[in-house]
């Protein structure tokens, strides 16, 4: 760090560089030991880890060689759980009850009801959305000065409520609008100590992110046009659906094609489109927050990201795909961790019924142990998925990320604690705050 | 005596402005003294400065002072940390007492809304509800339980439907189901199953398991069931049920989370089939039962016989058994269906010898 420039921040003329600290395994040792903490306590441990790996991973990141800092408090997240339940147990209870006696009553269907039960739920996960924004930047801090967003999460559910309408109604292509103008929304509500962020640009910019996915569905398109139409796989005139997928599984049997066809190999190109698909999706996500991190600003200050959607996408594959290696390891080590305590007759007995079983387990232990076997699993993946997908992520948007012009500092002092009983308990209890 | 540290790439923060000073760093009479360029000193108490917890980085950590909550300096000399006695030390919990209220409230809003407040919603509601919603909320409800007994989810559990057991069948729901008040569009299924159960769901429909039948002894015995069933139905028991569940299906998913969200549907499953109505209910239902029996010359202490025999073979644990007995007492039940009965009265049995056979064979 000593190229750093620590103190005086407006020298540097490359701007105020974003330094990400901190090593896999260090990361991966945290997640562990604290997953597994929330195993043996049947999930309320999962406060204290998501603020600890929030903790770890906020001093990560380190702006001018500053870290972050995260003040959450696990008790905190605890009680704002227990207020959202008591909050949303009224709300769903009684909401789906009275739904469902509209939706028999008057629909003589049960659907409808279940529909509306659902639909009905969708403008609160938005609301805890932004309450969980909220939250956590209000518990961030960087040189001992807090972040924070303003009160508006009702304005911010019906906006995304309205943008959601507009983007279905026009098939999606309306979805940079949607993007840029609810990350605005949010934008514009954030402070950094007394400095208020400015979302500028333009939603149509946001287009150029989403080139790799609309050029995906052109190979589909013209894909399926090529191979059904122009060109058909098939010769015979009168073919229907079920005759092309039963050529197509006696061909994966290895066996002829039962109808005559030409240059099967095309069909390759639906591989391409749907992987190319993907990829835009990814793509689109995170390049869509690279064009608007570049137009974001304060007085005095902006925001520079060189973050690459290539490198995000081989992030997420190899990560995903080493991260289910270790995990189907992890199950092959659990197994027989298992064998070796419980003996192989307990497993054999298992599979085949307790048939001359050696250890004979009651049925409430074998259940608490395939519980645990489980949640084992589940935690593993976590972990590895923390290890393998979210520390390399958190790092590559980290050190592509700086500050141009950084002077606007100077003029920056503290703003007020904002105290948000609730933390994000919404979020948490209606399930969304899965990612960091 | 004075120690001092490497101030090199140490930083403070004052907790107003985003702006690091650099610091020279001794410490003296059991002080930190934070000396700026300006000549000016801080003084922070060794026993009061803690370290941020779950720092990422091994080179540099933070250090605060527990009377000063934004205050920071950032230190990147290791040798300091020998000499903070308390820095992992927690700071002291508050707001505990807010919190156990929360909890508090939390588990009694849950408890209140489930006992209390969705079976009064769903108690008034259900009256208003019309039959053609009965109906299809019992349709709804039918295919879901016919669903989660199947075979492995793959084919929904099969209605028993040979057509001599099914006339055998339509016998005795005509000759239970007939006089005043007789609901309209009662529609009574045998499923395939070999639980010793039968239940109602709203809209008139009664099913009966296999297994009873194949338990019962005489045909009397599955009229007693049935016609306690169609109790239920005529005071629309099941239709409150069944909204109870709706209601409580989105408690149940908040508090489980997706990933139980499943297990909570098959929970009230199971909870439809074994449905527990009040004492009332029940009472109400058997007295209903008991007078549809007299009326179609059947004897009511079929019931008693019926159910002794179960509790001799399976004990109380039987699913029918909770099902029927959970609130009045076993030996109770059994008391009154006996008392129930004219003892100078000439009963007969509801089907013949050749109607039980069908029955009984219904599922072939």
């Amino acid at each position: 760090m000593s190229d750093v420039s620590l103190t005086s921040p407006t020298t540097d003329p490359a701007g105020l560089l974003v330094y990400f600290v901190g090593t896999r395994f260090a990361l991966f040792w945290l997640a562990l030991k604290t997953g597994f903490l929330t195993v043996i306590t049947l999930g309320f441990y999962r406060f204290w880890m998501k603020t600890r790996m929030r903790r770890w991973f906020w001093s990560a990141i380190r702006p001018g060689g500053h870290p972050m800092e995260y003040v959450g408090d696990p008790w905190e997240k605890l009680l704002g759980f227990f207020i959202a339940v008591v909050i949303l147990t009224f709300y769903i209870g009684i909401i789906n009850l009275l739904v469902m006696f509209v939706s028999f009553s008057i629909f003589s269907s049960a659907s409808v009801g279940y529909l509306a039960s659902v639909v009905g739920v969708i403008p609160l996960w938005f609301y805890a959305q932004y309450r969980a924004r909220r939250y956590v930047l209000a518990r961030t801090r960087w040189r001992g000065v807090r972040f924070g967003l303003e009160k508006g999460a009702w304005g911010y559910a019906w906006r995304a409520l309205v943008h959601w309408a507009v983007t279905l109604l026009t098939v999606g292509l309306l979805w940079p609008r949607m993007t840029f103008w609810l990350e605005k929304y949010v934008t514009d509500r954030t402070y950094f100590g007394s400095a208020r962020l400015n979302q500028g640009g333009h939603w149509a910019m946001l287009y150029r992110a989403a080139i790799p996915f609309i050029l995906s569905l052109l190979v589909l398109v013209g894909g399926a046009i090529w191979v059904f139409w122009l060109d058909p796989i098939v010769v015979s005139a009168d073919m229907t659906t079920d005759d092309i997928i039963r050529s197509v599984e006696e061909m994966m049997d290895g066996g002829a094609a039962a109808l005559p066809v030409v240059g099967v190999e095309r069909l390759g190109i639906f591989l391409i489109g749907i992987l190319g698909l993907l990829y835009g999706a990814i793509h689109y996500r995170f390049v869509s927050k690279r064009l608007m991190a570049n137009h974001k600003t304060a007085d005095g200050i902006t925001l520079h990201s060189r973050l690459s959607g290539p490198r995000v996408a081989s992030i997420y594959v190899l990560g995903s795909v080493i991260a289910y290696f270790f995990l189907v390891l992890g199950v092959v080590g659990l197994v027989i961790f298992a064998m070796l305590t419980l003996g192989p007759s307990a497993m054999l007995g298992g599979a085949m019924g307790d048939f001359g079983a050696a250890v004979d387990l009651p049925k409430s232990i074998a259940v608490l142990l395939i519980a645990v076997f489980y949640l084992s699993i589940f935690l593993l993946w976590n972990v590895l998925y923390s290890t393998f997908v979210t520390f390399p992520l958190m790092r590559h948007i980290a050190q592509t990320l700086s500050l141009p012009q950084r002077h606007g500092l100077q003029v920056i002092s503290q703003r007020a604690r904002d105290e948000f009983a609730e933390a994000e308990g919404f979020a948490e209890a209606l399930d969304l705050g899965a990612a960091i | 005596m004075s120690t001092g540290f490497n101030g090199f790439g140490a930083a403070y923060f004052d907790g107003d402005r985003p702006i690091g000073k650099e610091v020279s760093l001794h410490i003296a009479n059991n002080n930190l003294q934070i000396g700026f360029d300006n000549g000016t000193t801080l003084f922070w108490p060794l026993e009061d400065i803690r370290t941020l917890e779950d720092n990422a980085d091994k080179q540099s950590f933070t250090l605060r002072l527990i009377t000063d909550p934004l205050a920071r300096l950032l230190v990147t000399d290791q040798m300091l940390l020998g000499y903070l006695p308390n820095a992992t030390r927690r700071s002291p919990p508050k707001g505990r007492g807010k919190l156990a209220l929360w909890a508090a409230g939390a588990v009694a809003a849950v408890a209140l809304q489930v006992t209390v407040l969705v079976p009064l919603l769903a108690d008034r509601l259900a009256v208003f509800i019309p039959p053609d919603g009965e109906r299809a909320l019992g349709e709804a409800t039918f295919e879901q339980i016919r669903d989660a007994l199947g075979d492995t989810g793959l084919a929904p559990l099969a209605i028993c439907e040979n057509p001599a057991g099914t006339k055998a069948l339509a016998q005795i729901t005509a000759a239970l189901n007939a006089g005043d008040g007789a609901p309209e569009g009662l529609s009574v299924a045998v499923l395939d199953h070999d639980m010793i159960n039968a239940f109602a769901l709203p809209g008139g429909f009664v099913v009966i398991f296999k297994g009873l039948i194949d338990h019962a002894e005489t045909p009397d015995e599955v009229a007693v069931v049935l016609a306690h069933e169609i109790g239920h139905v005529v005071s629309r028991d099941p239709t409150r049920h069944a909204l109870r569940s709706a209601g409580s299906i989105g408690i149940l998913g908040l508090l489980f989370g997706d990933f139980a969200g499943g297990a909570a549907v098959l929970f009230l499953t199971e909870r439809l089939i074994s449905a527990t109505y009040s004492q009332q209910a029940e009472t109400n239902a058997d007295a209903f039962g008991y007078a549809r029996l007299e009326a179609a010359n059947v004897s009511p202490a079929a019931l008693g016989t019926m159910f002794e025999r179960l509790r001799d073979e399976h004990g109380e644990g039987n699913e029918l058994l909770g099902h029927f007995l959970s609130h009045p007492s076993l030996s109770d039940r059994i008391e009154n269906a006996r008392s129930a009965a004219d003892e100078t009265r000439n009963y007969a049995p509801i089907l013949d010898d050749a109607g039980w056979k069908a029955l009984q064979s219904i599922c072939d």
